[in-house]
């Protein structure tokens, strides 16, 4: 008690100053969205026909994305943590990559690839842009790196001497997997795929880039929402609040492991 | 049944270099200082660590063969392995860490999980079917890991410091409880301590390994005879030197010689042993039939017991061992100059 207080008392009063005003920075703008909202009229907009669509569209979209993103990042992460070869730095390089760059950047290079006449979309035979398969696919492409990140840490930080344990039970390779690794890595699997949906739920730019802003078909939320701010502003604003809610929802859920003091 | 190994590895800088034989039924243990290549030959044994060169044949079975380019996999080996730290799944129940290998072995959930609380039953665990490891005390957590292995039906049982990772208080009850288990399980089992007691109460052979070399094997009681390193002979306590041997007396690397008795196999290269019991110490230059008599420097003291051992510095250092009347009467608490005497005949001498 005694060590904290002095260390307290010892921090300068200018730097609280600062962090007192940061602190207002990043208040006011949720206080604002939460003070505006037309808390009478909010079930009515959530009622909304076109509103409940974009909804419904950026939960399954998210969701999608979050499977392909564990069915396909979950592997890649096992490589990344577990396999010696040449060029491991360069793959996690390239794989974290979307964290970084531009979201809009994202889309077109999705649609260069993945376009009609793009690289592999060319030989596809499948329409992806502007269709709600090529939301899921710009939002996997934006958030996956989030669970591949996790994940990695994860199969890094297990204890492969469980693995070998195991074995010497007369596991097969794939049993030891399933049934010692998986296990054991589940709690960073939860947290990566949890910040992988949050990021694919709020994806805008690669999903407007890639696959346009069709009502019912590829116009998810957070698009939704900056078009309302244009007509509706009270209807941009229930959009935001449910949102934040959810963001919100994130980091109490996962609080356990980013919000722990220490 | 029986395991033949001959193994050879590098790791880092451990060169493990080992001839093992282990006969039907025997429970050897495989004795050592802390980095001599214990646990590396546990590992090999179980095939997680691949051999350099080398072989390892179980009841005729070929498991690694490097000449042959054979190498079965750990799971596909009938060996089972008690980890130094147990390594129990710690998201799995105790029921259901002793149904792992069952399961493994094809056999269906009901029936292995029914087999795992036969097993807990028998090491005493039958109300911690449920218990998480994490729930489990030091000595209940080794038995659920014994358990865990004696239910694949192992015809070879590796043990790697079974007793390290408990407290001194609970060492001496799970060791006779861990005693009794071994005793119930028919294939071999091959335990791997740092603890002469340990291994003296629980092997019938043991395997002294130091620097990735076997230095000796044999009974405990014909290892702690005839101690054939510096490694044993301290565990053991007593007095070792190499020398050469010559007639009625053995002459040590400095230069300086001790007389022996008989002396008809003191020739060559010889280990001569004198136990600190047989050494006697004098405030002044004693007189009388002892053949060694020196002048020495008294270093340190240590209780051991109802004894205290003197280490004695000089041409040859020595531990005494005194009775604490003996440590008052010559004043030996201050240390200084102190005569020692050996008789002749309490020097052993044996072929290094």
């Amino acid at each position: 008690m005694i060590a904290a207080r002095r260390e307290r008392a010892g921090v300068p009063l200018a730097a609280l100053a600062v962090a007192l005003a940061t602190s207002l920075f990043f208040l006011l703008p949720l206080a604002g969205l939460v003070w505006r909202a037309p808390w009478s009229s909010l079930a009515g907009e959530l009622g909304n026909r076109e509103v409940r669509q974009a909804l419904q569209l950026s939960l399954v979209c998210s969701l999608w994305a979050t499977v392909l993103s564990l069915v396909f990042g979950v592997p890649l992460a096992w490589v990344l943590a577990r396999a010696e070869f040449r060029g491991r730095k360069l793959l996690r390089a390239l794989t974290t990559l979307p964290m970084v760059l531009p979201p809009v950047v994202g889309g077109v290079a999705l649609l260069l690839a993945f376009g009609r006449n793009g690289l592999a979309g060319q030989w596809l035979g499948v329409q992806l842009p502007f269709t709600t398969a090529g939301v899921v696919l710009a939002e996997t492409f934006v958030a996956m790196p989030f669970l591949v990140i996790a994940a990695e840490a994860g199969f890094r930080s297990a204890d492969q001497r469980y693995e070998e344990a195991a074995r010497t039970l007369g596991a097969r390779p794939w049993t030891v997997f399933r049934r010692v690794t998986l296990p054991l890595v589940a709690p960073s699997l939860a947290a990566g795929a949890v910040l992988c949906w949050a990021r694919a739920l709020g994806e805008f730019g690669a999903t407007i880039t890639f696959a346009g802003n069709f009502p019912g078909r590829t116009q998810t939320t957070p698009l939704k929402v900056y078009l309302l701010l244009e007509t509706r502003p009270e209807a941009a604003i229930v959009l935001s609040l449910v949102l934040l809610a959810i963001s919100v929802a994130v980091l109490v859920g996962l609080r356990q492991r980013w919000l722990a003091p220490g | 049944m029986s395991l033949e190994a001959s193994v050879s590895l590098t790791r880092g800088t451990l060169r493990l270099t080992v001839d093992l034989t282990l006969g039907p039924g025997a429970t050897v243990a495989l004795l050592g200082p802390n980095g001599a290549g214990k646990t590396t030959l546990v590992r090999a044994l179980a095939g997680l660590q691949p051999l350099d060169r080398g072989t390892v044949i179980l009841d005729g079975q070929v498991l690694e063969d490097t000449g042959a380019g054979i190498r079965l996999a750990p799971e596909d080996r009938p060996i089972g392995v008690v980890f130094q730290d147990y390594l129990l799944f710690p998201h799995l129940s105790a029921l259901e860490n002793v149904a792992f290998g069952v399961r493994c072995a094809g056999v269906a959930r009901t029936e292995a999980r029914r087999r795992a609380a036969e097993w807990l039953e028998r090491v005493g665990l039958g109300d911690r079917t449920s218990s998480k490891p994490g729930q489990l005390s030091g000595g209940q957590a080794q038995r659920v890991a014994l358990a865990r292995a004696l239910a694949t039906r192992p015809r070879l049982l590796l043990l790697d410091e079974p007793l390290s990772a408990l407290d001194a208080s609970t060492r001496l009850e799970v060791r006779r409880e861990l005693c009794r288990h071994l005793a119930s399980f028919e294939g071999m089992r091959l335990l791997v301590t740092h603890d002469p007691i340990e291994a003296m109460a629980l092997a019938d052979e043991l395997v002294v390994l130091e620097d990735g070399r076997v230095v000796q094997s044999g009974t405990p009681a014909d290892v702690s005879a005839r101690p054939r390193s510096r490694y044993v002979a301290d565990l053991v306590g007593v007095n070792l030197y190499r020398a050469q041997g010559g007639g009625d007396r053995v002459v040590l690397p400095g230069g300086s010689s001790l007389h022996v008795a008989g002396g008809g196999e003191a020739t060559g290269d010889v280990f001569a042993l004198v136990h600190p019991r047989a050494v006697s110490l004098h405030r002044r230059e004693p007189e009388g039939s002892p053949r060694n008599v020196w002048r020495g420097v008294a270093e340190s003291l240590d209780l051991d017991g109802e004894r205290v051992r003197v280490r004695v510095t000089g041409p040859v250092p020595i531990v005494a061992e005194v009775t604490p009347a003996a440590v008052a009467d010559l004043d030996l608490a201050g240390g200084g100059d102190v005569w020692v005497s050996v008789k002749a005949s309490e020097v052993e001498v044996y072929p290094a």
